[in-house]
């Protein structure tokens, strides 16, 4: 359950759009590529970024501007694993201040 | 390459960003009645073609393709209709309706290629779902999408291959013997 003090950011017709694409790709997934497994989680990461970007608080939607200017150019690098994983590295760093950010965290170095 | 034809098959690509500009319906008819030119096993015809240019059904088919990535102004569902086996035990047995469907896209393709429109096939699809959104009947059986439309100038998105494959390196002579020895 979402915290009462946190605002809705999804209508209902855009998690129906999410829960399509995750089922639809649950079923396909099965046959296809394995490659595709991770470009259909980008997609939905791309977007839910892109339904949520005019809401969300300036801390988050830092890490939705990088998963929207970032991710088509990752879809292109499926095919090559050493590309695409530094890629991803880049948005997963971006994921990971994010989440420092929100949680407040201090000290460290 | 020097001549038209193989001219066409050489430069079609797959087109993932298209522009709203509408196609010509002349033009869809022009690939349509390709489509009717294609060959198919037994000549047995089970190809069915559903053309989608209303945007809401096309909002909903986009829903459950995770592989179409698309906006394209036309989709040609390319569809199989199983009632045309019914003579036989079991299409799937041996199964040329693949063969069929790829044929006839493949043929689209290049139709509105060489008509100056852009195309991209898409399988990643929510069959069910699709059946549903479209009303198909029980035994036609959706198969390939065709997004036919307008390039869109910006870059497009294409998955980079692992490596340049020359025609060479997916040929052999007679006992499977490489091409290039
Ligand atoms: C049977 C078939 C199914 C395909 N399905 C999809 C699809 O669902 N989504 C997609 O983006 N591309 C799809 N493609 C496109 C391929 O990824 C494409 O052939 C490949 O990227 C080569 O592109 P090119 O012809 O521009 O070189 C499909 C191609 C074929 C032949």
């Amino acid at each position: 359950m979402a915290k009462s003090s946190e605002k809705r950011l999804l209508s209902e017709d855009q998690a129906v759009e999410l829960i399509a694409l995750f089922l639809s790709s649950a079923r396909l997934l099965i046959s296809e590529p394995p490659a595709y497994g991770p470009l259909r989680l980008l997609t939905a990461t791309e977007r839910l970024s892109a339904m949520i970007l005019d809401d969300a608080s300036p801390t988050t939607k830092k890490l939705l501007q990088v998963c929207i200017d970032r991710i088509p150019h990752t879809y292109t690098l499926a095919n090559e694993v050493k590309e695409y994983a530094a890629a991803m590295d880049e948005l997963c760093d971006a994921l990971g201040q994010c989440l420092v950010d929100r949680a407040k965290l201090q000290g460290g170095s | 390459m020097s001549n038209p034809v193989l001219e066409n098959i050489r430069t079609r690509r797959v087109i993932r960003e298209m522009t709203d500009e509408p196609v010509d319906p002349h033009h869809l008819e022009q690939i349509l009645e390709a489509a009717r030119w294609s060959p198919t096993g037994g000549n047995q015809r089970p190809n069915r073609f559903v053309v989608i240019d209303d945007p809401e059904l096309q909002r909903l088919i986009r829903l459950v393709a995770p592989g179409m990535f698309q906006h394209a102004p036309i989709l040609i569902l390319i569809c199989v209709d199983f009632a045309i086996f019914h003579h036989q035990l079991d299409p799937e047995d041996d199964p040329l309706y693949p063969i069929d469907v790829g044929k006839a896209a493949q043929t689209m393709a290049l139709a509105a290629h060489s008509l100056g429109l852009s195309t991209g096939p898409v399988t990643s699809f929510n069959k069910a779902a699709v059946k549903k959104i479209l009303n198909l009947p029980e035994q036609v059986i959706p198969c390939l999408f065709l997004c036919v439309g307008h390039k869109a100038p910006q870059t497009q998105f294409a998955m980079r291959g692992a490596q340049r494959i020359r025609w060479q390196d997916l040929c052999y002579r007679n006992r499977y013997e490489t091409w290039d020895r």
